[in-house]
């Protein structure tokens, strides 16, 4: 799964995630792609998740690239604790993402099979997304 | 090269909720600046851009813009998307001189089929989707066609081996690879399905035990 090697600090504020994506709302290295539609926390699970529910579905012959990596840490309390002292322990990586964000893209040679295999990607994702390609109108 | 006419409107307000309320009427706030000219801010029917752009140039069409009565040669130099719609939210004209060279980003298209690429579950990767040219508005190509019925795996074709029209020159580095043929990199390759559900399976285990690093 995807994690950092190392960080500077262990725990993080959780943040807000208002707003669309900034620059990272287009396909940069495939034909296709999953875009995020609403904002969310992908847990490393899911990246990993969404990953093999793809690269099974080609089977072979394609290419896919993970535009989102798991940076921030999620601490959580033990079950049964009592509230206060002091925040919980790091329990896995998410990463914020925003609508708009391309997290996902793939290159390979059939159309249909492309957009089965992000499909079912889709499918592990705990946000609602939808399967983009490079041919764009006006 | 296609020429299409297309009227703007000048004269529009400028800022967000001004440039919001245009978008809401069918419009698409712009600009056109270029040789010389002092940027005019300006809005286009997003029904007549469309139709502009219908030909088999597509954004590279070379428009003929309808300003306040003068007619300038122009070419979409930029333009941003809404990143949810996908529609466009504004839009750069550039006034060019029908003589003078510019430098256009030309879409590469692949024909064919690389039939001993895929014979061995190999792919096509078109590492540049586009080649940026230098050329004149009317030499403008609408697209670079590229023949991959030949190619075998492990084959590169570069910028130098692309043979561009007439009056076209290519800005990058010659050597830069344009198409390559790899074979499969998913992580199937020579496995089961149980071994690769195994592979997983172990991984899984692995990271369950992972702690965040300090």
């Amino acid at each position: 799964m995807l994690m950092p090697r190392r960080v500077k600090h262990r725990k993080q504020h959780r943040g807000r995630t208002g707003g669309l994506t900034r620059g990272t709302g287009d396909l940069a290295f495939g034909e296709y792609g999953i875009q995020a539609l609403e904002p969310g926390w992908l847990t490393a699970r899911q990246i990993e998740a969404a990953r093999i529910a793809m690269t099974r579905a080609i089977k072979r012959g394609g290419k896919v690239w993970i535009n989102v990596f798991p940076d921030k840490p999620v601490t959580k309390k033990p079950a049964e604790t009592r509230m206060g002292s002091g925040k919980g322990n790091p329990e896995f990586w998410v990463a914020v993402v925003k609508p708009g964000r391309v997290l996902f893209e793939l290159s390979f040679p059939n159309e249909e099979v492309a957009r089965e295999a992000l499909a079912k990607a889709v499918q592990k994702l705990p946000i609602k997304a939808r399967v983009i390609t490079k041919a764009e109108g006006v | 090269m296609p020429e299409n006419t297309l009227t703007v409107t000048t004269g529009r307000l400028s800022g967000s909720a001004a440039s919001r309320r245009l978008r809401a009427e069918g419009h698409i706030p712009g600009v056109l600046y270029g040789h010389g000219m002092t940027p005019v801010p300006l809005s286009v029917e997003r029904r007549e851009l469309r139709l502009a752009l219908a030909g088999p140039a597509g954004f590279n069409t070379l428009l003929n813009l309808a300003v306040d009565g003068k007619t300038f040669p122009a070419i979409i130099k930029d333009f941003q998307r809404h990143p949810i719609r996908r529609n466009v939210a504004h839009i750069d004209f550039q006034q060019v001189s029908l003589t003078e060279s510019i430098t256009i980003s030309v879409p590469v298209r692949l024909e064919g089929e690389a039939k001993a690429v895929l014979a061995v579950d190999g792919l096509v990767d078109a590492a540049m989707d586009s080649i940026e040219v230098v050329t004149t508005p009317n030499n403008m190509p609408n697209e670079i066609v590229i023949d991959i019925s030949d190619l075998q795996p492990g084959d590169v074709i570069r910028l130098s081996d692309i043979t561009l029209p007439a009056g076209v020159t290519a800005v990058a580095d010659p050597d830069t690879t344009i198409v390559s043929a790899i074979h499969g990199s998913t992580e199937a390759d020579g496995q089961t399905e149980a071994e690769a559900e195994a592979a997983d399976a172990a991984e899984a285990a692995d990271a369950a035990g992972d702690t965040p690093a300090e």
